[in-house]
């Protein structure tokens, strides 16, 4: 028997499923998360270089302001305590603005606010040298006046938008205050020097004060704005800050695309587990069906009365079934691989056992089964009918053969009973046939009798009369015999309708069973006022039972008068037709009675049903079923040609052959 | 012409020929028919003798053929056979006047016995017949006085009181009574009574 093996339980299955997804998130998550510190990491790293490039700006800016704050400073002290200022001021100044390009201008303001000199000339902010310049300027001018120290004023804007600032040191002759220095940076310039180029490569540095208005720019690049950095720009203060802004450079494209694959193949796993999952579950599921319906079949196997015996194609026994088991009485184990012959072979009939399995074998078993005699294990015979199959494969190949075998034992047994319950109905209907006749019978008993009677009075009276001769009595004495001769084939005819006899088919004459119907019949037939006719052709012997045939056919012809009793004695004529058909006869027994109605004529043969009241009703039962024992058929029909109007045509066929 | 002898009607033939095989054995005659059809067709009322009727038979019955014969005013004495249980059939047709029934199978010489009476029978209704027919032609001769005065003579009345009540002469009346008696072959009045009484 075939077994699948266990396959793991739907819940490890999915458990063994559930595995490799899990591995693959974490495995997806700690990836990403690997990635979101290395960008963080390098945000982190790139913080940290801006501000120590930033924090190295505002250095380098504030170193150099202060040197310029020193130079300048020197400057004033000198301008304080040398003679010929003016020649020096025009030299240091100018020295000092070719060093620092930084400063635009320096100016020299005496302690009444007048320019003394200013270089370079041309470019003196706020108009003319004389006039003191702008309010800021005043207002630094003031400051240093007063605190006696260096200043730094507000940032200004001037003509064409740029923004500047001053640092204003004042100037003291023995303590005593005599004029202020002031130098004038333009922040744009400012930036430009100081800020370096591998900065403005990377960064773009602003200047902008607390309300975010720009002074002054420089950058070299363009972009998206990303990582900024604040630092105040101090000197000059006034709340001014370096606003240092990192652009986004497409740095690192490799780890991006990196990024990508790994989420593309992330999502390429998942779908490629999806599908396993898929493709799993269906497994799963098929193989569940497989196992329902394996169950299904074992089941359906086991409880089937059924005998199963598969063979492969040398004849050995590949599987048999638990109720073809039980059938011989042989285990499973017995019969699988047994070659023949069979154990459950009958061992006298061994060779035609092993010709029919021959022909199973060759493919030529009959389609509708056969009968064979088995042998149980106890050694008890039993009929079984055999049905064979081809038996096909998966791949649709011819591996053996299948048969279902039925112990008919009892279907026979109950089919003898049946038939011989058949017999004895159709023997008590005979019975009650010649009990219906018996009055008719015994008035054609009496004729003969009364004939006989008659002569022998006779010949009594002639021998009283010692004159008489043996010729006068000889000729009644004849016919007395004839008359006796009469008296006993009725006789005989009754006693052989009665016989309970086993019923056989042997050749026969169907006229002489018609001659004796009607010589059973004639006198009933007088009685009743009906004629009967007689079509018969030249026919050949038929294998029939005799008496069973002479039963249906008075008991047709009998029905046929039945039905004519209540027509006018016209109409009263009964024909018997035969006719010889290809192979079969056709007999029609034709009334002109009074018919059947259509919905009776279905149930006519059924049994237990009788269209006079007086009758058994068991009548055409038995007809049909003598009939069919003959391989015949029995129908009723209309008679469309009755002169009467009405009628019944009552048709059997017996065939020519015995089948 | 008409011979007295068995009317045999019986559809069997063995029956016919083994009856009147017996009759002849006592030298009766009989002449068969083996259908009730055939022998009403044969029949005439001239027929002598008597009727030997079998009940059952193909085509009409003789129960049939008994009732046809009555119609026609048959006077044949018919003597019945039957089978069995065809008795009650058969007292009926006793009562309407058949001459006897016999159940088959029969005792033969008892038949032809009462065959013989039935034929006895038949001779004596023709004998009597006769006797009525020759009155009736006797008085088919009388005059309508003569007639007139024929019945007052039969009911005993005397010539006196004839002539009163015809309101005619003593000695016509006398004249009329001696060519009535003369007529009718009687000599008296009682002769003529007892000539007249089977008739009406």
């Amino acid at each position: 028997m075939l077994t699948l093996t266990q396959p793991p339980s739907t819940r490890r299955l999915r458990w063994l499923l559930a595995l490799p997804k899990f591995g693959i998130i974490l495995l997806l998550i700690a990836v990403i998360a690997l990635l979101w510190l290395l960008q963080q990491n390098e945000n982190e790293e790139d913080r940290a270089a801006l501000i120590k490039d930033v924090l190295w700006l505002e250095q380098n800016m504030r170193f150099h302001l202060n040197s310029n704050e020193e130079q300048l400073q020197q400057l004033a002290n000198d301008l304080g305590s040398g003679k010929e200022v003016k020649r020096m001021f025009r030299l240091r100044a100018g020295h000092l603005l070719k060093n620092t390009p930084e400063i635009s201008q320096i100016l020299w303001f005496d302690a009444r606010r007048n320019v003394v000199d200013a270089l370079p000339a041309a470019t003196i902010p706020d108009g003319e040298i004389e006039s003191f310049g702008p309010a800021v300027t005043q207002k630094a001018f003031e400051h240093a006046h007063r605190l006696g120290k260096r200043i730094y004023s507000e940032p200004f804007f001037l003509s064409g938008n740029a923004a500047h600032f001053e640092i204003a040191v004042p100037i003291y002759v023995d303590r005593a205050f005599v004029g202020v220095l002031i130098a004038v940076y333009p922040l744009d310039t400012l930036l430009g020097n100081q800020v370096p180029w591998w900065f403005a490569e990377k960064y773009r540095v602003t200047i902008v004060d607390e309300n975010d208005i720009q002074y002054a720019a420089k950058s070299n690049i363009e972009g998206k704005p990303g990582l900024s950095y604040d630092i105040p720009f101090e000197p000059p203060g006034y709340g001014l800050k370096f606003h240092v802004t990192r652009y986004e450079s497409n740095n690192n494209p490799l780890q991006r695309l990196l990024a990508i694959a790994i989420i593309v193949l992330a999502t390429g796993v998942f779908w490629s587990l999806w599908l396993v999952r898929d493709l799993m579950k269906k497994r799963s599921h098929a193989e569940e069906a497989l196992r329902a319906e394996h169950a299904f079949r074992t089941a359906m196997e086991d409880s089937l009365t059924v005998g199963m015996r598969a063979r492969d194609l040398t004849g050995r026994v590949i599987y048999v079934n638990p109720a073809f088991c039980k059938m011989t009485g042989f285990s499973s184990e017995e019969l699988v691989d047994r070659q023949p012959p069979m154990p459950y072979w009958v061992p006298e009939q061994m060779d035609e056992t092993f010709a029919l399995h021959q022909a199973v074998l060759e493919g030529k078993a009959p389609v509708d089964g056969f009968e064979i005699t088995f042998m149980r294990k106890n050694g008890e015979h039993f009929n079984a009918l055999v049905y064979e199959a081809k038996l096909i494969d998966g791949k649709g190949q011819h591996t053996g053969w299948m048969a279902s075998i039925l112990d008919i034992t009892e279907r026979k047994h109950a089919e003898e009973l049946a038939r011989q319950q058949q017999e004895q109905l159709q023997f008590t209907a005979r019975l009650v046939t010649m009990g219906e006749m018996a009055s008719t019978l015994a008035h054609e008993l009496n004729q003969p009798l009364a004939a006989i009677a008659s002569y022998n009075t006779g010949c009594l009276n002639l021998l009283e009369n010692s004159e008489c001769s043996v010729q006068e009595i000889k000729p009644a004495l004849e016919k007395i015999g004839t008359q006796a001769q009469r008296a006993g084939r009725i006789i005989r005819r009754v006693h052989d309708f009665v016989k309970k006899s086993e019923p056989k088919r042997a050749p026969c004459r169907l006229e002489d069973v018609i001659e004796d119907c009607l010589g059973f019949i004639e006198a009933d037939a007088r009685k009743r006022q009906v004629r009967i006719e007689c079509t018969l052709p030249a026919l050949p012997m038929i294998p029939a039972d005799r008496l069973m045939l002479e039963q249906v056919l008075l008991n047709l012809i009998r029905n046929g008068m039945d039905a004519m009793s209540k027509m006018e004695e016209q109409y009263r004529l009964l024909h018997i037709s035969v006719q010889l058909l290809e192979n079969e006869l056709k007999i029609s027994v034709i009334d002109q009675g009074c018919g059947i109605a259509p919905d009776i004529l279905d149930k006519l043969f059924a049994g237990l049903f009788a269209t006079d009241p007086g009758g058994l009703g068991v009548g055409f039962a038995i007809c049909r079923s003598i009939i069919e024992f003959h391989r015949g058929r029995l129908w009723a029909e209309d008679n469309r040609q009755s002169s009467s109007g009405t009628g019944t045509i009552f048709n059997f066929t017996l065939p020519l052959e015995s089948a | 012409m008409n011979t007295p002898k068995v009317h045999l009607v019986d559809d069997d033939e063995a029956i016919r020929d083994a009856l009147s095989w017996l009759l002849k054995s006592r030298g009766i005659p009989s002449c068969t028919y083996d259908s009730a059809e055939n022998f009403l067709a044969a029949w005439t009322p001239q027929l002598r003798g008597c009727i030997v009727l079998d009940m059952r038979m193909t085509g009409m019955s003789g129960h049939d053929c008994f009732d046809q014969l009555l119609a026609r005013g048959s006077q044949l004495p018919v003597i019945f056979l039957t089978g069995h249980g065809d008795v009650p059939l058969a007292v009926s047709t006793l009562k309407k006047g058949a001459f006897d029934f016999f159940e088959k199978p029969l005792n033969d010489n008892e038949l032809v016995t009462r065959i013989t009476e039935a034929m006895a029978q038949n001779a004596q209704q023709q004998a009597v017949n006769a006797t009525v027919d020759s009155v009736n032609s006797r008085i088919s001769k009388l005059t309508a006085r003569e007639k007139q005065i024929m019945e007052q003579v039969l009911a005993g009345k005397f010539n006196k009181i004839i002539a009163d009540e015809l309101n005619i002469s003593m000695r016509t009346v006398e004249v009329h009574r001696a060519n009535l008696f003369d007529k009718m072959q009687v000599k008296t009045a009682v002769e003529l009574a007892n000539l007249l009484k089977p008739g009406r």
